[in-house]
């Protein structure tokens, strides 16, 4: 882990090692991260692991070499930096002007809590067992992940930029078994004074008992209504496929043909932003570049994507503050808070307004078909249910989707109020439940 | 470092059950060129140590880069904690299957070091075969190389010792040919990254990636204006490196032990492949035979020994049809009365072994490419992967290609685009009445498999040559 007086005194290391020649930006990540893993009613995997690297980026006249390390002794650091000069010198030049972001300021800081940051193992594992406990009483295995963890992050350049945050996490799954019968849930959090081990148990139960002797149906286009699990793995795979900022210059997203077009419903709005309440906000981007709400679908207008600092400066556009590590420099963005607005119905309204569809609990291995029309493939599991005359149903067996996120969202006519917060692909991604008339199966499974 | 880890051992062996610790020191170079022009050099050395330990009948793991001595007792007493406050809810003692105790050495057999390479010709090679990529309507290219060199030393308290220094080399080019509206890849010599192997940069030079560049390119231009995949029922031949996907994800995953067994149903998921179906289970046909075989010169998973310090070995997982074996580590192995074949592997250090495909390969037929297509009156032949998807339990899979050729009456044609092909395991794999010879088979190196949570990404590898299935469900991505 760093604090805010040792990342200076690192920062300072550096700067004596490259002197004034070389500009460079550094970035120091230091975390605490503990993982107590269940299965068959039993902890099999429980781990700790804590860990501090430093990148260090050097930029010489528009080249740029770069080395990352953890062992951040004196001289590991000046051989690192040996050779990411090497690299620097004899890099072609950028087909642009690379110049640093300059000293900003930061209005958001993430969330921390000591609470989480001291979780011990003991903690985790009497939580587990009492959720073992209760599920085996009613015949059911239980397996998942419950994670703490505490992080902290400084971005710094040579021209005075000086980022520091810290933050701490705490997630959990859990499925839970029978036979065919299975149940799923997730938490997501920075504080685990919010993990509500009751609630969780209550949750896997309900959807278990109901999710047994499961119908087949036949593929086809369906009304379905997706759960917030299942929103926010589409919204993680429609930010990347579809507002990386970089594909869209270089005309490999659906975004190219479609700004500013207003092609879904009016209650359709889709942002990155570190400001909503839901949300574990990330403050800075990887060049301490300072994060705002940025619109990507507001009111079903296609707005725009996320930039990259490195791409922003290729094709003169602004930076989001949404740069990623240096390994990952030539993927270009991903939204880092990803959020969808609330809608006005209740989830009862929104089940007892349809007459027949499909209740979707989750989704599995979500992947890209077609970019451009953002179809995405992948598998029902862990409850899916037939909606009948308002009321949810008969467990059905696990369906594939082959389905285009536009033509998706283009037939929602129904968003909850109430959202979640769920995994996402960088920061947290905050999600409600969608009804949408528009959603096609291709094939089914054996169970 | 070997001193410290057994002064750690001999601290922790009275306290335990069992014990194992390991330093992993890796120096990696990624290099990725865009349209001819450098845009990341990266070079990452990363370095720690991982202690597992078994105690009061339960795992603990701790992990550190904080290599003093004083700091590594911290965290084997930290292992010793977890595996305490595991024990709070084990059904039973955690049992390893028998192991010999192995003092040994290996590593990887290379030609050319890659990091003796200078990073000007690497650089070169790429920006070159890149810009030659960019015609017509081929505006966007890229190129990527990737050297690793891990040094691991592995200790427990059983007495063994292996120290291993591993190398791995890979690359691959890709052609973006861009229109209005839609955009086709073509990667070569494989997607999502290219080709890897436990080889030297003469693994990169006999890739001939400057040579290929013009063919690539021109596939990306034809498949922007050709037609979408036909949809129907038909008979397919798979070329070798979506083939190695489709080992990948419908044999390597659901043979995996520690699947069967549940330990990945609330992340990964499960197997069809339950315990009853050992020797009792026809997979495929009795043209269909896959070994695991880290023993293989060059595979990606290729190793001396495995992050338990089991020796490399081959075996069996499906024997002419019938499926005959697991992946196993030695926890897992334990409870089917057996002896692990070697393949718990960790990503890194800061990572426990769990149940990892090596090289999982379907041996070659002995039929000619000729003959397999030959036999084929109205079919596709399918290769490179570009989008991939399968249940939880590994049974309906779905898989997407960069490019689809038309078979008609035995003979290859035009080109098709978006195909996308689909099916139930089992069924898919009984279909399979031709495998062409070793002329054509090779080994497909792939560096992103991912599994376990914390997450861990394994380098893993496919042999395969183009195999022939028939009646398989296909169309085009919309």
């Amino acid at each position: 882990m760093i604090d805010i007086d040792s990342g200076k005194e690192l920062v300072n290391k550096v700067k004596n090692i490259l002197k004034k020649n070389y500009d460079f930006e550094i970035i120091t990540s230091g975390y605490k991260s503990e993982l107590t893993r269940f299965a068959e009613s039993y902890i099999h995997q429980n781990v700790a692991e804590t860990n501090l690297s430093l990148t260090v980026k050097v930029i010489y006249e528009d080249r740029i070499g770069s080395v990352q390390m953890n062992s951040l002794d004196e001289s590991t650091i000046s051989k690192n930096i040996e050779k990411a000069i090497e690299i620097a010198k004899i890099a072609p030049k950028l087909d642009y002007h690379y110049r640093l972001v300059t000293p900003q300021s930061y209005s958001i800081k993430s969330k921390y809590s000591e609470k989480t940051a001291n979780f011990t193992p003991l903690n985790r594992a009497q939580l587990v067992k009492q959720l073992i406990k209760e599920v085996n009483h009613r015949g059911y295995e239980a397996a998942g992940a419950f994670r703490t963890e505490e992080s902290t992050f400084l971005v710094a350049n040579s021209e005075g930029v000086f980022a520091f945050d810290r933050g701490t996490k705490a997630d959990f799954n859990c499925v839970i078994t029978r036979d065919n019968s299975t149940a799923h849930t997730s938490f997501i959090d920075s504080d685990i004074n919010n993990f509500d081990i009751d609630k969780i148990i209550d949750v896997l139960l309900e959807t278990a008992l109901k999710n047994v002797e499961q119908i087949e149906i036949e593929p086809g286009m369906y009304t379905v209504i997706l759960s917030p699990e299942a929103v926010a793995e589409i919204l993680n795979y429609t930010g990347y496929t579809a507002f990386n900022g970089k594909l869209i210059m270089e005309g490999k997203s659906f975004v190219c043909h479609n700004q500013d077009k207003n092609i879904f419903p009016e209650n359709i709005t889709v942002a990155d932003d570190p400001l909503d309440r839901f949300t574990m906000p990330i403050p800075f981007d990887l060049v301490g570049y300072p994060r705002r709400k940025i619109y990507l679908v507001k009111d079903g207008v296609v707005k725009d994507g996320v930039y990259d600092y490195l791409t922003a400066l290729k094709y003169n556009k602004k930076c989001t503050g949404n740069t990623l590590s240096p390994e990952y420099a030539s993927f270009g963005a991903l939204p880092f808070n990803l959020v969808m607005e609330e809608g006005e119905n209740s989830v009862e309204e929104m089940i007892s307004c349809t007459k027949k569809g499909i209740y979707i609990s989750r989704l599995h291995y979500v992947n890209i078909l077609n970019p451009m029309s953002i179809q995405l493939t992948g598998m029902t599991r862990d409850g899916t249910f037939l909606i009948e005359d308002g009321k949810i149903g008969r467990a059905i067996k696990n369906m594939r989707f082959n389905t285009s996120v536009i033509d998706m969202l283009k037939g929602v006519d129904m968003i909850s109020t109430e959202r979640q917060t769920k995994e996402g692909f960088v920061g947290p991604t905050v999600a409600p439940y969608l009804r949408t008339n528009n959603f096609t199966f291709s094939s089914k499974t054996s169970f | 470092m070997k001193e410290i880890l057994k002064n750690i051992l001999d601290w922790l062996e009275p306290k335990v059950n069992y014990a194992d610790l390991r330093f992993v020191q890796t120096e990696e170079e990624n290099i990725e060129v865009e349209d001819g022009i450098l845009s990341s050099y990266n070079v990452l050395t990363n370095r720690g140590v991982g202690m597992r330990v078994l105690a009061d009948g339960a795992w603990g793991f701790a992990a550190s880069n904080n290599l003093d001595k004083i700091s590594l007792l911290k965290t084997a007493a930290k292992a010793l904690d977890i595996a305490r406050a595991s024990a709070l809810s084990k059904k039973e003692d955690i049992k390893l299957a028998p192991e010999d105790k192995h003092i040994d050495t290996y590593t990887t057999p290379i030609i050319k070091d890659p990091f003796q390479v200078s990073p000007a010709e690497k650089i070169d090679l790429l920006a070159k075969s890149t810009k030659v990529m960019l015609k017509d309507k081929v505006k966007k290219s890229e190129g990527s190389l990737s050297f690793y060199k891990t040094h691991k030393i592995f200790m427990s308290t059983e007495g063994s010792e292996v120290e291993q220094t591993i190398f791995e080399s890979g690359g691959g080019i890709v052609a973006y040919a861009i229109g209005e509206g839609d955009f086709q890849k073509r990667s070569y010599p494989s997607s999502f990254g290219g080709d890897y192997a436990t080889r030297g940069y003469e693994f990169i030079e006999e890739m001939n990636l400057l040579e290929n560049a013009p063919r690539v390119a021109e596939e990306a231009n034809q498949l922007l204006t050709a037609l979408p995949a036909p949809i129907g029922t038909m008979d397919i031949v798979l070329g070798g490196s979506q083939l190695a996907l489709q080992v990948h994800e419908s044999c390597g995953h659901p043979v995996e032990l520690d699947r069967v067994l549940g330990k990945e149903i609330s992340y990964a998921g499960g197997s069809f492949l339950t315990l009853d179906k050992l020797n009792n289970f026809t997979y495929g046909s009795p043209e269909v035979t896959i070994v695991a075989d880290a023993t293989v010169p060059g595979g990606l998973g290729t190793f001396g020994y495995d992050d338990e310090g089991v020796p490399a070995s081959k075996t069996y997982l499906v024997k002419r049809g019938k499926f005959v074996g697991y992946l196993t580590s030695r926890e897992d192995a334990f409870k089917l009365g057996l002896t692990s074949n070697g393949a718990a592997r960790a990503q890194s250090w800061n990572r426990i072994p769990l149940v990892r495909m090596t090289n999982i390969n379907l041996l070659p037929g002995n039929l000619e490419l000729d003959e397999l297509i030959g036999d084929i009156k109205e079919g596709l032949y399918l290769d490179y992967n570009k989008s991939w998807s399968i249940d939880d339990k590994r049974i309906n899979f779905q898989f997407g290609t960069e490019i689809a050729w038309e078979i008609k009456n035995g003979k290859l044609g035009r080109i098709y685009k978006n195909a996308v092909y689909q099916g139930i395991t089992p069924e898919f794999w009984r279909s399979c009445d031709g495998i062409s010879s070793e002329k054509y088979w090779h080994i497909w190196g792939v560096p992103n498999c991912g599994k376990g949570q914390p997450s861990q990404t394994m380098h893993v590898a496919h042999g395969t040559s183009p195999a022939r299935f028939r009646k398989v469900k296909v169309g085009a991505s919309k």
